[in-house]
């Protein structure tokens, strides 16, 4: 194709669309392989993500939500502008281009032994599934595990069939799920996420907070993780910001003179203390 | 030492011609900046090596304005990228001046470090020789050695050639320097040649301790006032040397098409505007405090150096007056918020 050996860390690979998924009524899960189906281009691992292009139209940083061994790659992408538009019009066969993998990605290693609670509000339940699912994966390597997720509405949580079947009989795993107002044929909570967080108050002895949502959510939920005692070494966040090259070269996704796309999406707490508060 | 007699300029001009494009400064119409020797018209455009800066630096030598990078072609479900554009024919740039050579070499440190090797900018940085032009004469808004570049023997040329009058004396200082020496030997005399005594800077800048500063300055209500007048129209990083902030883009024509970069600004809204339309600096204020911290403070938190070199364009070209030797004035003076 070109002369020059160098590495193309631009260019994407072509990737086949082996399944699509409706999560929700503006989520829908993609599963990703090579073309013709053998493996998968490169792997990624929890927290990391991938540029994903319908290469006519563009491309958009997205967490990888699961990687199933050499079987598929899952984005779940929640419609939001032009290009992901275009991709939730797509149809099972179609080849998109994908490069990455980017980012730091979870400290999967750094929290063995912890007791693990995950906090996150609509499309960040994405990124923390690749995280949970990996937990489960090493079930022994991890502590009790506490989820506490919440949508606008039932319509609008993700990952249902785990949520409420799959993820509950694992071993000591509770899952929360709030909605934030009422609706006839729910029966579980109602309310926003950090005053949720705050009724159940989970011990921080030996924990580990992650958590991944609206800006405004991780707002409050830092605020509430605060009060109930949580250190700044015991608190992980992911931060967004626009991207368009993912690999720290064309310079809009930094936050003082971090970039998002290369030195993130994942910071404790106490890292993020060190930075301009512009997120 | 090796000296290059201004007569004979053009028919070594010339010779470097025929293996590489050559890049020099030169005023073309009504614009001055760098371009081919190709280009170059005899009797309307004028060769402006003797200018200290040009309005447009050589950035667009190593970083295009445009620059394609790969093909589209789609067939139903089936997409193709069947030609990348990594672009490693030989260019010279030929009498950069010590401060557009070190945003180069800021550049090189994005392109080419931490982690990834951008393929574009590596393929075409690897075919170019710098012939810098040392600066004897500092210019009214020059300011590069308060940001720590040596005028005289600035780092990372290929060659450093300097006016002398009548003749350049020619300096390789690398391999390639060698290389571009060797094609045009024959014009070269060896003598020696009186070089002019430097001259004093007017400006009188003093970086030392800003970023360190700047680090306890990002609340600060300084900025407010600093920031007032600016437009955000993005000048100041259109004539920059050192701003490399690029978009991807795509253009299509019915199933084919391409994939290409092109400069872009931090100063525009849309730079940092995401998907869902929420912006993390969505007034013009954040966006101007973002320019002046990145180039004061960050990239030298992360690369070691600032990525202003002095050179004074965007004090010229700014419409609103914002001058960026008076704003580190201003950082050093400014008290801290409590
Ligand atoms: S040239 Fe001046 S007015 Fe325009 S964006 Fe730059 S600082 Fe602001
Ligand atoms: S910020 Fe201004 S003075 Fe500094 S390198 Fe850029 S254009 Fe030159
Ligand atoms: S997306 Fe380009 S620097 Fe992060």
């Amino acid at each position: 194709m070109h002369k020059c050996e160098c590495e193309q860390p631009l260019v994407p690979v072509i990737v086949e669309v082996m399944d699509i998924k409706d999560e929700t009524p503006d989520i829908k899960s993609f599963f990703v392989k090579n073309p013709g189906g053998n493996g998968l281009p490169f792997n990624v691992a929890p927290g990391q993500c991938a540029m994903v292009s319908y290469l006519p139209v563009g491309e958009s940083m997205i967490s990888c939500t699961w990687q199933e061994e050499q079987e598929y790659l899952q984005f779940a992408i929640k419609r939001v502008g032009l290009m992901t538009d275009e991709l939730h019009q797509i149809e099972v066969g179609q080849k998109i281009g994908l490069r990455g993998p980017y980012g730091n990605g979870f400290p999967v290693e750094a929290c063995k032994g912890k007791d693990m609670l995950f906090i996150a509000g609509g499309i960040g339940l994405a990124p923390l599934r690749s995280f949970i699912k990996y937990c489960f994966k090493h079930r022994e390597d991890y502590g009790k595990i506490k989820i506490i997720y919440g949508s606008r509405s039932y319509a609008d949580l993700c990952f249902k069939d785990e949520l409420f079947e799959l993820w509950p009989q694992q071993k000591d795993t509770e899952v929360f799920v709030t909605i934030d107002n009422a609706e006839e044929a729910w029966k579980g909570h109602v309310g926003f996420v950090p005053s949720y967080l705050e009724e159940l108050n989970p011990s921080s002895a030996g924990t580990i907070a992650v958590t991944c949502g609206p800006p405004i959510m991780i707002n409050f939920v830092l605020k509430a993780l605060e009060k109930m005692g949580y250190n700044d070494e015991q608190v992980i966040t992911t931060l967004e910001m626009r991207m368009k090259c993912g690999i720290g070269k064309c310079g809009r996704c930094n936050i003082g003179s971090e970039y998002i796309c290369l030195d993130g999406p994942v910071f404790y707490l106490a890292q993020l203390r060190d930075l301009p508060q512009e997120y | 030492m090796k000296v290059l007699s201004k007569s004979k300029l053009e028919t070594a001009l010339n010779k470097l011609n025929q293996s590489a494009e050559v890049f020099l400064p030169m005023q073309k119409d009504k614009e001055s900046g760098f371009y081919s020797w190709k280009l170059f018209n005899q009797g309307q455009d004028e060769l402006m090596l003797n200018a200290l800066n040009v309005y447009l630096p050589p950035k667009n030598v190593v970083l295009p304005q445009t620059e394609r990078m790969y093909s589209i072609k789609q067939e139903g479900q089936e997409i193709k990228i069947d030609k990348t554009f990594e672009d490693s024919s030989p260019r010279v740039i030929f009498g950069a001046r010590p401060c557009d050579l070190k945003a180069i070499l800021c550049m090189d440190d994005v392109f080419l470090t931490r982690g990834y090797e951008d393929s574009f900018y590596k393929c075409r940085r690897e075919a170019i020789t710098i012939v810098a032009n040392a600066c004897f004469q500092p210019g009214p808004a020059c300011f590069c050695a308060a940001m720590e570049i040596n005028p005289l023997e600035p780092a990372g040329a290929d060659v450093i050639i300097c006016d002398a009058g009548e003749a350049y004396s020619w300096e390789a200082k690398t391999p390639k320097g060698e290389a571009l020496t060797a094609q045009i030997t024959e014009y070269l005399e060896e003598k020696s040649l009186s070089l002019p005594a430097a001259k004093p800077f007017v400006q009188d800048v003093k970086y030392e301790g800003v970023a360190e500063k700047l680090k306890g300055m990002f609340n600060n209500h300084i900025w407010e006032r600093l920031g007032e007048s600016c437009h955000n129209c993005g000048i100041c990083t259109y004539v920059c040397p050192s701003c490399y902030c690029f978009d991807i883009q795509v253009k299509m024509w019915g199933d084919e098409g391409y994939r290409f970069r092109c400069w872009d600004s931090c100063m525009y809204e849309e730079y940092s505007r995401e998907a869902g339309g929420g912006n993390p600096r969505g007034s013009g204020i954040e966006r101007f405090r973002n320019r002046f911290l990145h180039k004061l403070e960050f990239f030298k938190e992360r690369y070691g150096t600032p990525l202003c070199t002095g050179c004074g364009r965007c004090i010229v070209a700014c419409p609103a007056g914002i001058n960026i030797v008076k704003i580190i004035d201003e950082i050093k003076e400014a008290e801290l918020d409590a």
